[in-house]
């Protein structure tokens, strides 16, 4: 080519090694940043194209589980709120940084399937689709916040000065999202199993964080173990305490969380780059 | 200065073939790979191998063909050129952005509209946005879908799909364009059209590997090529000379009278051969040489004028030539249990290729057969290849008969 853009053509050697370099990987996600841009929008457009209800999706979801909540365990269960805010500001500050992850699990794990296609004859870095999907609900997650800002005069929600700390609580949320998705999306692809289990483990996994719950039901000594093992507990409490309470996050129980959630994401990228390399053998 | 390099390739599938497996099969493979490795036994390769040690080097701005018979190997070296699958030794080298075409509506997303899929697949093939946008027009001219290019892709026919995926993959300016068989689908003018796009990018200086069963195509588009045959290197070099291998290695075969089925007849053929008219046997021959069939037949009884007929075919229906008892009426008065029967051809005004001969025999009142059909022998034609650009392919596939000739073009 005589274009200028191709004075320099990069070179690429394809082996069989099974080294795993992280600079790589972020080397190559930053250049095929349009790539993921596209899987995302694409993402977006498949998912509301052909939906009457279109981007009202994103609200009515949080809604519906908001409804649940309320009549069975602000009702039935009896939990309370707390600290002077009303169960349903209570619940939703939690269930909106929820969904993201949930619907970023659930799609980003199915992402490869879906494009299985594109695997068979095209390269990019395999993970793009992934990180296309999880990337695609942050509008959903961004309508939820404002559905919950303009709820927060009726559900009773203490929102202040420290609404600063939601850009830092979703970066941290993406984490443990993205740690869980990228390795089920691998996973998927080479034994369909998962992708049966995984909607079923997505609701396990919404019980077993706090959620509808509150922390402070778990013993203070435990907390932080809890913290440690379930990697969204400390987010979600920090959107709990801006976005409800009206205070500070934890800072303690958020650091275990990013700790716990980073070491998985690494784990997560090993796993998905090794077995990255039958993925176009076995689709 | 090479712009792709196969460096002793191999490639293995797993089991037999690319496929999913279930958590419970690969439990036990594991297990049965650990139970080998305690032991200290070699690990057992299973799986199909699809590329066996393959070497070859694409000089940059080269047109490169991968030509073998089905399930060679071509694809699945198509396919570790693309970074699509992961070669299991040796290494693949590549200078530049890779567009690879391969299969039906590559990488078109059912979904989405036309121009959507133009900058879906051009950002997938990691091409900048810039690009995309000045090139936008063309790609949609080049596939014919002005009116269609708003709707989604799944209301589209496969050819306009097919149109679609060549149109993003051929003009985005790739620097190493790899093709697999696109072209055997989409009607002749499209067909046409690629190949003519085929041709700017070769001179435009973009690195082009071409797999196709459109051998004229390949001819003309391709300066050099590889043959490779069950994942080995048979043959590289310049295209004429892989080509000529390649069609001498599909028409070449042994034909074994003693176990053939059909020689079952009254008569049969014992042995059958091909001499020079010097009488020395051989199976080569130049145009216009002579030949000599000789054959000899076994029979319960002894036959009166028995009638032979001799004919040759290239492979195709239609016998070329035809030597026959029953039309010149020269059939022997009697022959024993045993007997011989030679055909002498003074010049075969034949062109290169693999020509059968075949032989049956009728009674003397023509009305029934003593032998049926048969494929006795078989025999080379092959004179220099001309300078054209489809020489080859056009001398062995083109018209039989060679005839003396010359052009005498005025204006």
């Amino acid at each position: 080519m005589t274009t200028a853009t191709h004075a320099h053509p990069e070179e690429f050697a394809f082996d069989g090694s099974r080294r795993i370099s992280y600079r790589r990987v972020l080397r190559e996600v930053v250049a095929y940043r349009e790539c993921i841009w596209s899987f995302a929008i694409r993402s977006l457009r498949v998912r509301y194209k052909q939906a009457i209800l279109g981007v009202a999706w994103a609200v009515v979801q949080p809604l519906a589980f908001l409804t649940v909540f309320v009549l069975v365990f602000g009702g039935v269960a009896g939990i309370k709120g707390g600290q002077g805010v009303s169960y349903a500001a209570f619940a939703l500050s939690a269930l909106v940084p929820w969904q993201f992850v949930s619907s970023g699990i659930s799609n980003g794990g199915d992402a490869l399937i879906q494009d299985a296609g594109l695997l068979r004859k095209v390269y990019f870095p395999r993970e793009a689709p992934v990180l296309g999907a999880v990337g695609s609900y942050i509008p959903d997650f961004a309508i939820g916040l404002i559905l919950l800002l303009i709820a927060a005069p009726i559900t009773g929600a203490h929102i202040g000065w420290h609404l600063v700390f939601v850009p830092l609580l979703f970066v941290a949320i993406i984490i443990p999202t993205l740690a869980i998705a990228v390795p089920i999306a691998a996973f998927a692809l080479h034994y369909r199993d998962f992708k049966y289990a995984l909607p079923f483990a997505v609701q396990v996994g919404l019980f077993a964080s706090p959620v509808a719950y509150p922390i402070t039901q778990i013993g203070h000594s435990w907390r932080w173990l809890y913290a440690l093992v379930n990697p969204v507990a400390g987010m979600l409490e920090g959107f709990r305490h801006v976005l409800a309470l009206g205070v500070s996050p934890d800072w303690g129980l958020l650091g275990l969380s990013t700790l716990s959630s980073t070491v998985l994401l690494l784990l997560g990228f090993r796993i998905f780059k090794k077995l990255e390399r039958e993925f176009a053998d076995i689709v | 200065m090479w712009s792709v390099k196969f460096e002793d390739v191999s490639k293995r599938y797993r089991k037999g073939g690319a496929k999913y497996s279930t958590i419970g099969s690969e439990l036990r493979d594991f297990a049965r790979r650990m139970g080998a490795r305690m032991r200290r036994e070699q690990e057992v390769l299973t799986g199909t191998l699809a590329l066996d040690h393959v070497s070859f080097e694409i000089e940059d701005g080269e047109s490169f063909a991968l030509i073998g018979p089905n399930g060679a190997g071509k694809s699945t070296a198509l396919r570790l050129l693309a970074r699509i699958s992961v070669p299991t030794g040796g290494v693949v080298r590549g200078r530049g952005r890779v567009g690879a075409l391969m299969e039906v509506g590559s990488g078109v997303h059912t979904e989405l509209t036309g121009r959507e899929n133009i900058w879906l697949y051009g950002s997938i093939l990691g091409i900048p946005r810039a690009e995309i946008r000045r090139r936008f027009d063309e790609i949609v001219g080049f596939a014919e879908i002005e009116r269609a290019i708003d709707t989604p892709v799944k209301y589209y026919s496969s050819g306009m799909q097919l149109r679609l995926g060549f149109a993003i993959a051929a003009h985005l300016e790739p620097d190493i364009f790899v093709v697999d068989e696109a072209l055997s689908v989409g009607d002749a003018a499209f067909q046409e059209k690629c190949v003519e796009r085929m041709g700017k990018l070769v001179r435009d200086g973009t690195t082009v590997l071409f797999v196709s069963h459109d051998l004229s195509a390949v001819e003309s588009i391709c300066d050099r090529g590889i043959m490779i045959d069950q994942g080995r290197d048979i043959t590289q070099g310049p295209i004429k000379d892989v080509l000529a291998h390649y069609l001498t290695f599909v028409e070449e075969r042994r034909i074994d009278l003693a176990s053939h089925r059909w020689n079952v007849g009254t008569v049969r053929v014992m042995t059958a051969s091909c001499h020079g008219l010097d009488g020395e046997e051989k199976y080569r021959f130049a145009p216009g040489e002579g030949i000599e069939v000789r054959m000899t037949f076994e029979a319960p009884r002894e036959l009166e004028r028995p009638n032979v007929t001799v004919t040759m075919t290239d492979g195709r229906p239609g016998a070329i030539v035809e030597c026959s008892m029953v039309e010149d009426g020269q059939a022997p008065t009697l022959v024993g249990r045993q007997w011989e029967c030679r055909l002498r051809i003074d010049s075969l005004p034949l062109r290169s290729r693999l020509y059968q001969v075949w032989a049956e025999v009728q009674e003397a009142n023509g009305r029934g057969q003593l032998m049926d059909w048969m494929e006795v022998s078989n025999f080379r034609v092959d004179a220099p290849a001309g300078a054209g650009p489809h020489a080859v392919v056009t001398a062995a596939l083109g018209g039989p008969v060679a005839v003396p000739y010359r052009w005498d073009v005025r204006s």
